[in-house]
């Protein structure tokens, strides 16, 4: 069905996609709705002395509920400009299915467009969100569990927890590093310890703890699962290679840090699928020739959008007047884009 | 460039810049407001257009709206929605259909091919002969930098039926089809897209949109074909009509001028500005006729700023008049009528020796 409508689009509207050609009238009585995404209504906003933003919504009734530890992408319009992240739902599963809402914690101290403008979010307001993703979930297995998280990697196992029974035979002990004094959810992880017969949980700090090498080679036996830092995921990996010791993990790499300086310095660029040492001097453009990659060039100065194609991720400088871009996906013209961190670009 | 006037063209650069910039930070919810609500518009003028069309059966006025209705919806996807999205004046909203990259409109001319020779030769190399090809579209002699040849003795004709098939006209000009079907080549042009490509996107949307017009919406109304049919026809020319006069009057005014190739070597922004200024011209009116015009009334503002949302050019305008002013460079600007006897006269004018 929705296969011949986008062919009668195509064909009668000169539009690839039917829902897309209606979509501007659509949300004219459904604010927010947009193809391809899911709709969520704020219901709460929060900001926290550590560092976080709670925001509850509430997904539309047609949005397939997530497996506890999954991790959604968020998409907020925000003067005028729509923005998306992605981030792990820190709310169970059970949760969605009875009262139709799920928990974001998020960090707020993100250098970046983002985060600061979910603080202006107001109660009722429509945003999108897409399906659940992601593998990182409970694993199958009757082995003990050593959950292994770092800073704000903590919120898949939030939602983990919350979503075995009181009952579960399995044993679990959650490390949890973070900066000293900012330790997210320290009260509901004490409530889960009281209703949790085998749960136990370890509030770590690396300066005055150490890393966590003690701590997983005596557990070698069991299973880990491990959420933070790529540093973090890095050190586990390869301890856990050596012990063969099982291991799941989600890793993320912090938004990737623009550094503004006029100072020549390496990045890399990912073109597709090829990945390229390049420096910070230079246009994308250039990069891009220099490496013989197949571009369309057109003016060379902005005007003509020739050159134009998807990033996928990274901060590019418009050398034309300074402004630095959002770090999410976006449409770029190569030709005045110079990079600030590493870029990568879509095929 | 013209050598007798002495202006000031890193001022000028600065000036015009400052007047980018200052748009710039103001674009927001306001501006994606302003385009959905076009769309909407649109989308209301099109179905309603389509279903009075097929009403004329009852009474054969509201066939005469129906016309009317859906020729306005087709002005405004091509001109206020469909040119100023495919500048990529909407490009920093991140959405997902309303950007360059995909825009699609209606009208016969592939919106890739369109994107690729109005934007890079057309607005890059404005009005210099020998590079932007839209100076006359290889079709009427507007300056004596073209020789004169026994056909401008009716160019005036052939001036009528360009705008009566103006659709054809882009589409079988962008594609530079002189070259692409007639082997004509310039070597110095780096070819951004295959002739055979080139060929196959005339074919396939020229294709799609005869069928569409006039096969299958016309078909869906059953018993009704012809009222349909009919009404498609009129519908396309009055927006042929309407566009080639507003392009006409934004780019061949009498004073409008043209430039050589050894001007712009090594352009300065300035001086980039400085040509896009004398290569156009506005056309005053009220917001209705703007929005109509898709903002190409202000066709200075626009040359200067492509890829600024178009409504905007209205609050740029004064400031740009107030900088030309300063550096002594004519504003040419005039009502409708005006301009429209201008581009008249000059096609005449051209048409002799």
């Amino acid at each position: 069905m929705r296969a011949l409508l986008n062919s009668l689009s195509k064909h009668l509207l000169h539009h690839q996609s039917w829902n897309g050609y209606w979509e501007p009238v659509v949300q004219c009585f459904k604010p927010g709705w947009r193809e391809g995404y899911f709709r969520a209504q704020v219901k709460h906003v929060q900001v926290f002395a550590e560092q976080s933003i709670e925001l509850i919504i509430e997904p539309e009734k047609a949005w397939p509920v997530h497996q506890a530890g999954q991790h959604i992408a968020l998409t907020i319009q925000t003067n005028g400009r729509l923005l998306t992240r992605v981030f792990t739902i820190a709310s169970e599963p059970q949760l969605a299915r009875q009262q139709r809402q799920i928990r974001l914690l998020i960090r707020s101290q993100e250098i970046g467009a983002f985060t600061s403008k979910l603080t202006n979010l107001r109660t009722g307001q429509w945003l999108n969100i897409s399906e659940p993703k992601g593998q990182f979930v409970m694993p199958n297995t009757a082995r003990s569990l050593i959950m292994l998280a770092g800073g704000s990697g903590i919120t898949p196992f939030i939602a983990m927890l919350k979503s075995i029974p009181a009952d579960s035979k399995q044993t679990i002990t959650l490390l949890y590093y973070a900066k000293p004094n900012s330790h997210w959810l320290k009260d509901e992880l004490e409530q889960l310890k009281q209703s949790l017969r085998n749960f136990d949980y370890h509030l770590l700090e690396r300066s005055k703890d150490g890393d966590a090498t003690t701590w997983l080679t005596t557990n070698a036996h069991k299973h880990w699962l491990v959420c933070g830092p790529a540093a973090l995921y890095k050190q586990a990996a390869a301890l856990a290679k050596q012990l063969n010791t099982p291991i799941d993990s989600e890793h993320f790499s912090a938004v990737p840090a623009a550094v503004v300086t006029s100072d020549k310095h390496e990045l890399t660029l990912t073109h597709q699928g090829k990945t390229f040492t390049i420096d910070n001097q230079q246009t994308l453009l250039t990069h891009l020739q220099a490496n013989k990659q197949p571009v369309t060039v057109g003016c060379g100065m902005g005007i003509c959008h020739q050159c134009q194609c998807v990033k996928k991720q990274g901060i590019v400088r418009d050398i034309r007047t300074g402004e630095l871009s959002d770090s999410s996906e976006q449409l770029i013209q190569l030709c005045i884009s110079q990079p600030v961190s590493d870029v990568e670009l879509s095929a | 460039m013209n050598t007798t006037k002495t202006v000031n063209y890193e001022k000028l650069a600065a000036q015009l810049d400052s007047v980018k910039a200052d748009v710039k930070s103001k674009l927001g919810e306001q501006d994606a407001k302003y385009i959905r609500r076009v769309i909407v518009c649109q989308r209301v003028f099109e179905w309603s257009g389509r279903i009075l069309l097929m009403l004329g059966f009852i009474q054969p006025v509201l066939w005469l709206v129906g016309v009317l209705s859906l020729a306005t919806a087709k002005i405004l996807d091509n001109m206020e929605i469909g040119h100023n999205v495919m500048h990529g004046q909407y490009d920093w909203m991140n959405d997902k259909y309303i950007n360059s990259r995909s825009y699609e409109w209606d009208i016969a001319c592939d919106g890739a091919s369109w994107n690729r020779v109005h934007n890079y030769e057309h607005h890059t190399y404005t009005n210099i002969i020998g590079k932007d090809r839209d100076f006359g579209y290889g079709l009427l002699r507007l300056s004596n930098d073209f020789r004169w040849r026994i056909k401008n003795l009716w160019q005036f004709v052939t001036y009528l039926l360009l705008s009566v098939l103006f659709q054809w006209g882009v589409s079988y000009h962008e594609m530079a089809a002189e070259r692409v079907f007639f082997g004509k080549k310039k070597d110095d042009r780096d070819y951004k897209v295959s002739h055979s490509e080139l060929k196959k996107r005339f074919f396939s949307k020229g294709a799609r949109q005869l069928v569409k017009d006039y096969l299958l919406f016309p078909m869906l109304a059953g018993p009704l074909f012809l009222w349909v049919l009919t009404g498609n026809l009129a519908a396309n020319l009055l927006r042929n009509l309407w566009t080639s006069t507003i392009i006409f009057c934004g780019h061949f005014t009498g004073e409008v001028e043209t430039f050589n190739q050894q001007d712009c070597e090594n352009e300065s922004q300035g001086q980039w500005y400085y040509r896009q200024a004398l290569g156009s011209s506005n056309i005053k009116g009220g917001n209705l006729f703007h929005v109509m015009t898709g903002h190409l009334s202000y066709q200075i503002e626009h040359h200067l700023f492509p890829d600024l949302p178009a409504k905007r050019y209205r609050e740029i305008a004064p400031k740009v008049q107030a900088i030309f002013k300063e550096h002594g460079i004519h504003y040419n600007t005039g009502g409708f009528f005006r301009q429209y006897f201008s581009v008249v006269k000059r096609i005449v004018r051209y048409s002799f020796p």
